[in-house]
């Protein structure tokens, strides 16, 4: 599976040369001179600094007194929504039509999965692997469905397969076309892209109630929440990929008399395609990563047998249901990929060395499934799987977790560390807690315009005064002091992913072998749910903020290797060959030469960390490590959703903090 | 690659896109008409019945037993819909869900569609009636007999400290959609602790089950009924009496018991049109904790699917079954004022 760095789209996007008026440039340009002019900048923040300090006084953290009523009001909109539900005409003749329409095809694509029958589902995804001359994919997909019936949740599964399919096609429907206008406009673009940072970092859960208020329970809303979780990378690789068509290509195109249409229709969607094609399989994965969330509102699926085995803390039950979301995640981007780069496939290197001629392959292949279908309906009885072949792993998985705990939790189980517990109460006591306290007492000015420097040295004024302003918000959202809860965890969990993974990545460059068990193994932490895991975290370091941590950690350990390992796979030969000329030993090359080339790409996975811990926090929430991932599950838990909403949203500020700190100078500003 | 002799493909590829997406549309629409009119052409006659399953095992428990007499014997489709609690009751008003057997406290929304707007009806009690308040293993009780009560608790709170809350016990609370006092309840009583939010009963359960392994001391938030309290023994730690006065109290300032959860039914306000018979079945529907507790503990510890363990409870209950399908409906009453 690929993982796509989300911001690499920044540092590659090919900058358009600026189109100003001579007069407005020439006061742009000494506006920025005089603000470009070393410490300037710093020296108004840290004027900013202390004239807040001896304005505001020491006192630790934010001041309550200047906290809004946001999560009253957000409160109140929330209310209205729910005593005007059924009557306000909006809601009736707009907004409830449209959950039903979707519902219903979500539905429909259902109705017509059972009406193929499980042979004919499984005959047509092998099918379409075999056309794309995938013949591994096709196995792969044959073994996977299989599984699917075997441990009894075929017909779950297809209801899941319906609303990722219903997912994928609408996000395609608006996201490519939203892309095109975002590259086609600067405009669209600076409007559209916070809306896709909040889109993709505001928790699910903190907008389900109004979402299902709205649209309706089940599909319906089910629908809707998934793609707004998951259309966003679909706009932002449409985006880049029309942006990084060479110049001249375009040029070129020009040249030969085409309209802006057909320079779209035939030179930039076509080379575009294979970043819009990995923008469908993140879309995939994210829509994937809400289905247990999905299942709160009632849209079944996967969700539900994970949902039920946390009720009654069975591991094992919750671990096949979440190996099936794996493999459904494997299937779709397995078949995604396939399609998509049989379709770039130069026509002229195709039909070689094939045994079948493409032609008879597809009849083939058609009848297969024409027959898979007759038999499913005709023998099989239907759609759904026979029962009586159920397989389970949860016996031999809960014993196996138990005689781990019974291992590895208590005090002297591991030589030196002492057992898992210990582990955790040495993290909490002498990292986490301390940590906390630190965060939560920072008077506020200094962290606001502390974050401000920090800002001002890594990309000049504007990216200062962008997380100042952030930082400001998180207090004035009143999620101060669960924010630092928050902050620290996160801080911690991305240590460890650093410590963790970084070397990881490296080993794996230097040991190939390594890459191969790693790739499975990262595939999987990145797709299973995490609600998968939540007991597990929980019986090993018990419930609390290194619960949390753990959790954060297992999800976003995945970038860290991964990129780390890419940025060094990519350093160029001739440098490497330079090296070596020099005579330089393993650990020089290795500091010298190899990581500092591969830095971009290792400042990326840090960033790509970050992300994904913050994505985590609401899962932290879930195994008794506070904070804001708390909050967010409290909104909908008790009907409180502005403090929900509130709680996502500094999630979401934080996220935007970290990133635009870890971003390094914008593209364009780059000499 | 030249872009040229792509362009075709891409072309072959939007061809073929399109008919697929305009199949699918079609297919679709025949499929959403062809469904609608089949549920149309059954809904003359038969409705499908939704029951809401939530979060715990006993809701569950109420819903297998539900379906298998609904099915067998008043012939209608049951579909039971993983739900949270807060959507299923917007779900019961619009009729997206037919009903809710296990219903816990929510005055604030009873209010909005029972007494508001009358989108809900009151199927009346379910039988049990909901005891939440603090707990201990039994174990631990018998080590230390004075935390049978909230002062033994005061006296004993160095026995609950943890890394998480040090120097202060820890008190584990559970799923966060579940009303709570203790916060204010530790420190209206002035105890030395602190609440851990588990966050999830799955999370809170784990470390029950790690501590209960180990015969360590934890004092924690719980409810009756529940059928691990089957698996488990647990023992229940004595607070202040329930008081009218108090309930009146802000919730920081709560200084008393929980109030008794008098556990009831809702459902849509057009099912006794809809769905006659089975709206009668709701409103009468009624069984102890202990029937609910012997149906969640077979699925749940004993492995056994939904239907058979139904299956076996009904055929043990024959005329408690029978009372379901002609009998009276169960007293209503209203949930009060914090819960």
């Amino acid at each position: 599976m690929t993982v796509v760095a989300e911001s690499n789209e920044r540092a590659e996007v090919v900058q358009k040369p600026e189109q100003l008026p001579p007069s407005a440039r020439a006061n742009k340009v000494v506006a920025a001179k005089l603000l470009q002019r070393p410490y300037t900048g710093l020296f108004v923040l840290l004027l900013a600094m202390v004239i807040s300090a001896i304005y505001g006084g020491f006192q630790s953290g934010f001041p309550t007194s200047w906290v809004p009523n946001v999560t009253t009001w957000f409160n109140s909109v929330a209310n209205w929504i729910t005593i005007h539900q059924n009557t306000a005409p909006f809601f009736v003749h707009f907004l409830t039509p449209i959950g039903n329409w979707l519902g219903n095809s979500v539905n429909a694509v259902t109705d017509l999965l059972n009406w193929l029958s499980w042979p004919g589902v499984i005959a047509l995804f092998a099918g379409t692997a075999v056309l794309a001359g995938k013949w591994r994919v096709a196995i792969f997909v044959v073994i996977a469905m299989f599984y699917f019936g075997l441990i009894g949740l075929w017909s779950a599964s297809m209801s899941t397969l319906a609303l990722m399919s219903v997912a994928v096609l609408i996000s395609v429907v608006l996201g490519v076309p939203l892309g095109i206008a975002a590259a086609a406009s600067r405009v669209v673009e600076e409007a559209i892209r916070p809306i896709l940072d909040l889109m993709q970092m505001l928790p699910a859960y903190a907008y389900l109630v109004p979402i299902v208020l709205l649209f309706g329970i089940g599909n319906s809303g089910g629908i809707i929440a998934t793609v707004i979780y998951a259309i966003a990378p679909v706009i932002r690789l449409t985006m880049l990929g029309i942006h990084s068509v060479p110049y001249e290509t375009v040029e070129a195109g020009k040249s030969f008399g085409s309209n802006k249409w057909q320079l779209l229709r035939k030179v930039q969607l076509p080379m575009a395609l294979k970043p819009i094609v990995l923008g469908i399989n993140q879309v995939i994965m994210m829509a994937l990563s809400v289905v247990v969330i999905a299942s709160l509102v009632g849209t079944g699926g996967l969700g539900d047998p994970i949902l039920q085995a946390l009720n009654i803390v069975d591991v094992g039950d919750a671990l096949t249901a979440g190996v099936a979301i794996v493999f459904m995640a494997m299937i779709l981007d397995r078949i995604v990929s396939a399609v998509a780069e049989n379709v770039g496939r130069n026509v002229s290197t195709k039909g070689q060395r094939q045994l079948i001629s493409p032609r008879n392959l597809r009849i083939a292949v058609g009848a297969l499934v024409i027959i898979a279908i007759a038999l499913g309906n005709v023998v099989g009885g239907g759609g759904s799987f026979p029962a009586g072949l159920s397989l389970s792993l949860s016996a031999p998985v809960n014993s196996f977790l138990s005689f781990l705990q019974s291992h590895l939790y208590h005090f002297s189980s591991i030589p030196v560390i002492g057992g898992t517990s210990n582990l955790s109460s040495f993290t909490t006591l002498e990292i986490l807690n301390p940590l906390t306290r630190i965060i939560g007492d920072f008077p506020w000015w200094l962290a606001v315009f502390g974050t401000g420097v920090i800002g001002y040295l890594i990309a000049g004024w504007r990216r200062a005064v962008l997380v100042s302003i952030g930082v400001t918000a998180i207090g004035l959202l009143g999620m101060w002091t669960d924010a630092s809860v928050t902050l620290s965890q996160v801080l911690v969990a991305l240590v460890l992913c650093v410590v963790i993974g970084i070397p990881l990545g490296i080993a794996a460059y230097w040991w190939p072998p390594l890459e191969k068990v790693l790739r499975p193994i990262l595939d999987v932490l990145q797709t299973m749910p995490a609600f998968v895991y939540l007991i597990p975290v929980v019986l090993f370091f018990s419930v609390g903020n290194m619960a949390g941590v753990t959790a954060s950690f297992v999800y976003a350990l995945a970038p860290a290797v991964r990129l780390t390992n890419l940025g060094l796979r990519q350093i160029k030969v001739d440098m490497i060959e330079a090296g070596n000329s020099f005579g330089a030993t393993r650990f020089q090359m290795l500091r010298k030469v190899e990581l500092p080339a591969a830095r971009p790409t290792i400042v990326l996975a840090i960033n790509q960390t970050i992300m994904l811990v913050l994505a985590e926090v609401i899962v932290a929430g879930l195994v008794g490590a506070g904070g804001l991932g708390y909050d967010v599950v409290v909104g909908l838990g008790r009907d409180e959703f502005g403090l929900g909403l509130s709680a996502g949203l500094a999630i979401v500020v934080l996220g935007i903090v970290f990133d635009r700190l870890t971003q390094g100078r914008p593209a364009g500003r780059r000499s | 690659m030249s872009i040229s002799s792509r362009i075709p493909r891409l072309k072959r590829l939007v061809r073929w896109g399109g008919a697929i997406a305009a199949g699918t549309v079609l297919l679709s629409a025949c499929g959403s008409s062809s469904s609608s009119s089949s549920s149309s052409s059954s809904s003359a006659t038969k409705p499908t019945i939704t029951l809401v399953t939530n979060s715990w095992e006993g809701s569950l428990a109420n819903n297998v037993v539900a379906q298998y007499v609904i099915e067998k014997d008043l012939h209608y489709p049951v579909k039971l819909l993983d739900l949270a609690e807060i959507p299923a009751w917007p779900a019961t008003a619009s009729g997206s869900v037919s009903a809710v057997l296990e219903v816990w406290g929510h005055y604030n929304h009873y209010q909005t569609y029972v007494v508001g707007n009358h989108e809900v009806i009151n199927a009346g009690l379910e039988g049990p009636t909901g005891n939440i308040g603090w707990y201990i293993p039994t174990y631990l009780l018998k080590q230390h007999p004075e935390l049978a009560t909230w002062q033994g608790v005061k006296a004993d709170w160095k026995l609950f400290v943890t890394p998480q809350t040090a120097p202060q016990g820890e008190f584990l609370d559970g799923a966060p959609s579940y009303v709570t006092n203790d916060a204010a309840l530790i420190n209206t009583l002035g105890l030395n602790m602190k609440v851990v939010y588990a966050g999830s009963e799955a999370a809170q359960l784990s470390q029950i089950e790690t501590a209960y392994k180990a015969k360590k001391p934890i004092i924690f938030y719980w409810y009756t009924p529940q059928y691990f309290n089957h698996v488990y023994s647990f023992s229940q730690v004595a607070l202040p009496p329930f008081t009218q006065a108090c309930a009146k109290l802000p919730a920081a300032k709560i200084d008393c018991a929980y109030p008794p959860y008098y556990l009831y039914k809702i459902m849509n306000s057009k099912l006794p049109t809809t769905a006659p018979s089975v709206a009668k079945f709701i409103q009468a529907f009624n069984w102890t904790a202990a029937d609910q507790n012997s149906v969640s503990y077979d699925m749940a510890v004993n492995k056994m699917s939904g239907s058979a363990a139904a299956a076996k409870f009904v055929n043990s209950h024959q005329s408690l079954v029978q009372s379901w399908l002609t009998g009276a409906p169960t007293p209503k009453k209203a949930p009060v004022l914090g819960t």
